[in-house]
């Protein structure tokens, strides 16, 4: 409704003149600036009616396309939780409250380049290992994530309930090493307080030059 | 603490084996052509046979003695050292700047033979005051060794260097 009335306007102007009047063009048109400078420097080339409709029925797309719906520029605030406009920090609230940042700032958690539960597997697994072997060589980010979990075994271990043993055996993959683990574990680690490990690191593996460690029971 | 010594107490040779010492000769240690470094990996097939060790004497060149202790603190296991220590070798009268083949072999070279886990094998080196130790004789069994009681028994306190490697039990090849 709006393209054929400026089409109308124009074509009366056009009658009335043979030079194109900015005015009555500018007024015609949307208040789009760069569209309509960029329309005049394409129509002015040639003074023809059909090109005329052509160029006023190409912006109809253009028209269109200037609202740009959902797709914002700021992906946080597309999500559209809040209205939380100001952008500090570039925060954004999720559904239970808390905030997410676009950069790792405090994350602590390290993920070890796998999805969650290959992550899970991975560190039962060197901790079975841990616990059966004593001393295992892996590497650096590995060894330094193990450490929590090892502790958390001995100190299961070390207040010895039934609950506890079961904690333990969901978690490690051998029960006879939970079961070993719960009955030496008092006269090995009894007056210690933590730190049941030892990071001693060593040199790259040769086929990546990946950084290794030995990480073994204190 | 002199820079040689943190691989020795981070490795907690200081503290199983030996207690804290400055060392006071330098001894290196080679299987074939590779030297042991403190902590380094060595397969128990390269370690089978015995190593060359030079102790280096510092001038002036005095006519000491050496005994080369090496045993392994985590016999069977790592988490379990119920054997420690594992005797694997002693070797007396070592004259001073010279190999260890010319010293008396008290107990037979064993190579390591690390069942599970991950083994340290400790090199040690004392100082003797004189000639053989008269009461010295060899121990009666290799497991649970002390080379803190074979030192004080004989008069060797403290030990003037040491070294140590890793070994762990190399994987079979498989016959498909």
């Amino acid at each position: 409704m709006a393209i054929t009335a400026a089409v109308a306007t124009t074509t009366a102007a056009d009658c009335s003149s043979n030079r194109w009047s900015m005015q009555s063009l500018s007024s015609a048109l949307p208040s789009l600036n760069s569209i309509t400078c960029s329309s005049i420097r394409f129509s002015s080339s040639s003074h023809c009616r059909p090109s005329l409709s052509l160029t006023r029925t190409q912006q109809a797309p253009h028209l269109f396309s200037s609202y740009t719906g959902l797709a914002s520029n700021n992906p946080l605030l597309s999500l559209g939780f809040s209205d939380l406009t100001s952008f500090e920090h570039g925060l954004a609230f999720v559904d239970n409250g808390c905030r997410i940042s676009a950069m790792r700032h405090g994350r602590r958690v390290p993920k070890l380049n796998r999805p969650p539960d290959q992550r899970r597997a991975l560190l039962r697994g060197l901790t079975t290992q841990l616990l059966k072997h004593g001393r295992i060589k892996t590497t650096r980010a590995r060894a330094s994530a193990v450490r929590k979990y090892v502790d958390k075994m001995i100190t299961l271990a070390k207040d010895g309930s039934l609950h506890k043993r079961r904690q333990a055996l969901g978690f490690i993959y051998e029960k006879q090493i939970v079961h070993a683990l719960f009955a030496e574990v008092q006269e090995r680690y009894g007056e210690r307080n933590g730190g049941y490990t030892r990071i001693i690191r060593t040199l790259p593996r040769r086929g990546d030059n990946a950084p290794m460690a030995y990480i073994e029971l204190v | 603490m002199a820079r040689s010594m943190e691989p020795l107490v981070v490795g907690r040779v200081i503290g199983d084996v030996v207690d804290m010492f400055t060392p006071a000769t330098e001894m290196t240690v080679h299987y074939g052509t590779k030297q042991v470094a403190n902590g380094c990996e060595i397969k128990p097939s390269a370690s089978a046979d015995k190593p060359s060790v030079q102790i280096h004497a510092p001038p002036p060149a005095s006519s000491n003695l050496y005994t080369l202790v090496m045993v392994d603190p985590d016999a069977p296991s790592p988490s379990e050292p119920r054997y420690r220590e594992w005797l694997h070798w002693i070797v007396v009268d070592i004259p001073e700047g010279s190999d260890a083949t010319k010293g008396k072999e008290l107990v037979a070279y064993m190579g390591p033979q690390p069942p599970t886990g991950i083994h340290r094998y400790v090199f040690a080196l004392f100082n003797q005051k004189g000639k053989v130790m008269a009461g010295c004789r060899p121990p009666d069994a290799r497991s649970n060794f002390s080379t803190r009681r074979f030192a004080a028994d004989n008069g060797l306190q403290p030990p003037v260097a040491a070294v140590y490697f890793n070994s762990q039990k190399e994987v079979a090849v498989r016959k498909r």
